[in-house]
């Protein structure tokens, strides 16, 4: 615990929590969201197209989207780890904080899973798309869409819920 | 110019509006011309876009004659609840306008059941915008009192003195307020929705702005265009939690100069949509081809608009002063 404390009270973690500044907590919190709409927008796209039965859309150029969505994940994990230690002993005794990276690490997984089973199969987009692709989509959906909701409610559940901007 | 006098002159447009864009569609309908057709659904669509503020600044409106006399706050309720019921219709007919000219860009044809759905829609919702509008001219028009205000369900003409001003305040409970504010998990619901919409609309764009811009070139403007209704679903999700937000909560909102860019950003957003889904600049893009400069523009601007909108909503408890 006195390790979170430490967390908690250095200078740059409060400075984030406390600062009423439009620069401190609001902005890494809008980093945030914009970067989770990158990660579930961009993978949610290949998910659709690998779901969809749609023979004019090819799969194979949306590998070109990974870079994008790790641009996000990569934002995230940043603004997410101050966040983090800005609050500390709230957020790592709610059950919710842990259900939440459950789901964002498995979506990487699947992304990775996605990336080295679906891309790579030279069969791609030269026949209907196979029923394990279909599979890893909608495991994607469900994880980032399960990640968003658990995130969501991070303001709501737990210890000091409704703290700051709900 | 504040927004009760915006709502006064903005209100033209879903109601007037509609009217000729009907007419229109009628003529079109008759003419078996897909150029007026074509027209019809835009305008729709617009309408459809621009009825989101007219009711926001109603609300202002309302807001803004709090406290004064020789005003019935149960015309206003009446009307705004009509308004309500308006604004669900006039979304759903500027949706299924939208998808008829997306379907059109590609086929050639508008799809079997959308110009009678579009039909069906606008005249449904020309009736309720009149019911509404001709409620709303029952709020403060002593010249037509006699005749309409005395049909106003419920209506009597109260006068508003200061101890009243608690009465007011039920005015935001009530139908919809009231299914939002008395379930605790609503709230979370929706704004959890509210994300879910705005990743999907921001994938989209992701794609497009991917494809414009010159990566993935191998895929032709036409396959990218499949998925705009994904991000029209994303949008519609969006609108209609973010309906639910105002109408419980509207006094955080109204005032709000956030909000308020939030909105005005969406309307040039919606308009910006409608430029990959109709024009031939976007649509003529093959599959190993530059995309034109002006591509490449609303492309970018659609990234901005979208994040800028991001921005905006996710800045209302901190810079705009509300909640």
């Amino acid at each position: 615990m006195d390790f979170l404390n430490t967390l908690e009270h250095n200078a740059f973690s409060q400075w984030v929590t406390n600062s009423p500044s439009a620069w401190a907590f609001p902005t890494f919190l809008f980093l945030h969201t914009t970067g989770m709409s990158i990660v579930a927008g961009g993978s949610a796209i290949i998910d659709l197209v690998l779901l969809g039965t749609w023979p004019s859309l090819p799969v194979k150029p949306l590998v070109r989207l990974y870079p994008v969505i790790w641009v996000g994940f990569w934002m995230n994990a940043i603004t997410g780890t101050v966040m983090l230690c800005a609050d500390a002993t709230a957020k790592l005794s709610s059950p919710d904080f842990y259900l939440k990276m459950v789901f964002v690490f498995s979506g990487v997984y699947v992304l990775h899973a996605m990336r080295k089973t679906v891309f790579a199969d030279p069969q791609l987009d030269k026949g209907p798309v196979p029923r394990s692709a279909k599979m890893w989509a909608l495991a994607s959906l469900f994880c980032w869409f399960a990640a968003i909701t658990a995130g969501r409610l991070l303001a709501y559940v737990g210890p000091n819920k409704g703290a700051i901007g709900g | 110019m504040n927004l009760a006098h915006i709502h006064l002159l903005i209100n033209h447009f879903p109601t007037i509006g509609t009217i000729i864009a009907l007419g229109l569609f009628l003529v079109a309908l008759v003419s078996k011309s897909s150029d007026l057709r074509l027209a019809s659904l835009v305008l729709f669509f617009l309408i459809s876009l621009i009825t989101l503020p007219t009711y926001m600044s109603g609300n202002a409106a309302e807001e803004m004659l709090r406290g004064r006399t020789g005003v019935s706050f149960a015309a206003i309720e009446a009307h705004r609840n009509a308004a309500q019921l308006a604004v669900v219709f006039m979304e759903l007919t500027g949706v299924i306008s939208w998808f008829g000219l997306w379907k059109f860009r590609r086929q050639s044809s508008f799809g079997r059941g959308t110009l009678p759905a579009v039909l069906l829609l606008s005249i449904v919702t020309l009736g309720v915008v009149g019911y509404a509008a001709n409620l709303g001219g029952g709020i403060r028009h002593p010249e037509i009192e006699d005749s309409d205000a005395k049909k106003i369900p419920g209506a009597k003409k109260v006068l508003v003195v200061p101890e009243q001003r608690v009465v007011v305040k039920e005015l935001e409970v009530g139908g919809i307020s009231d299914f939002v504010t008395d379930h605790k998990w609503m709230w979370p619901a929706f704004q959890t929705l509210h994300l879910m919409g705005l990743s999907l609309i921001m994938g989209v764009v992701l794609l497009i702005d991917m494809r414009m811009l010159g990566v993935a070139k191998n895929v032709s403007f036409r396959a990218v265009h499949r998925l705009l209704p994904w991000g029209v679903l994303g949008f519609s999700v969006n609108a209609l939690t973010g309906m639910l937000f105002f109408a419980a909560r509207s006094a955080q909102y109204t005032t709000n100069a956030v909000f308020q860019w939030k909105m005005a950003l969406v309307i040039l957003a919606g308009i910006n949509a409608l430029y990959f889904t109709m024009l031939d600049d976007a649509w003529t893009l093959k599959a190993g081809g530059d995309a034109s400069l002006a591509a490449k523009a609303m492309a970018s601007l659609a990234l901005c608009l979208w994040v800028a909108i991001l921005f905006c909503g996710r800045m209302l408890p901190f810079l705009g002063g509300a909640f």
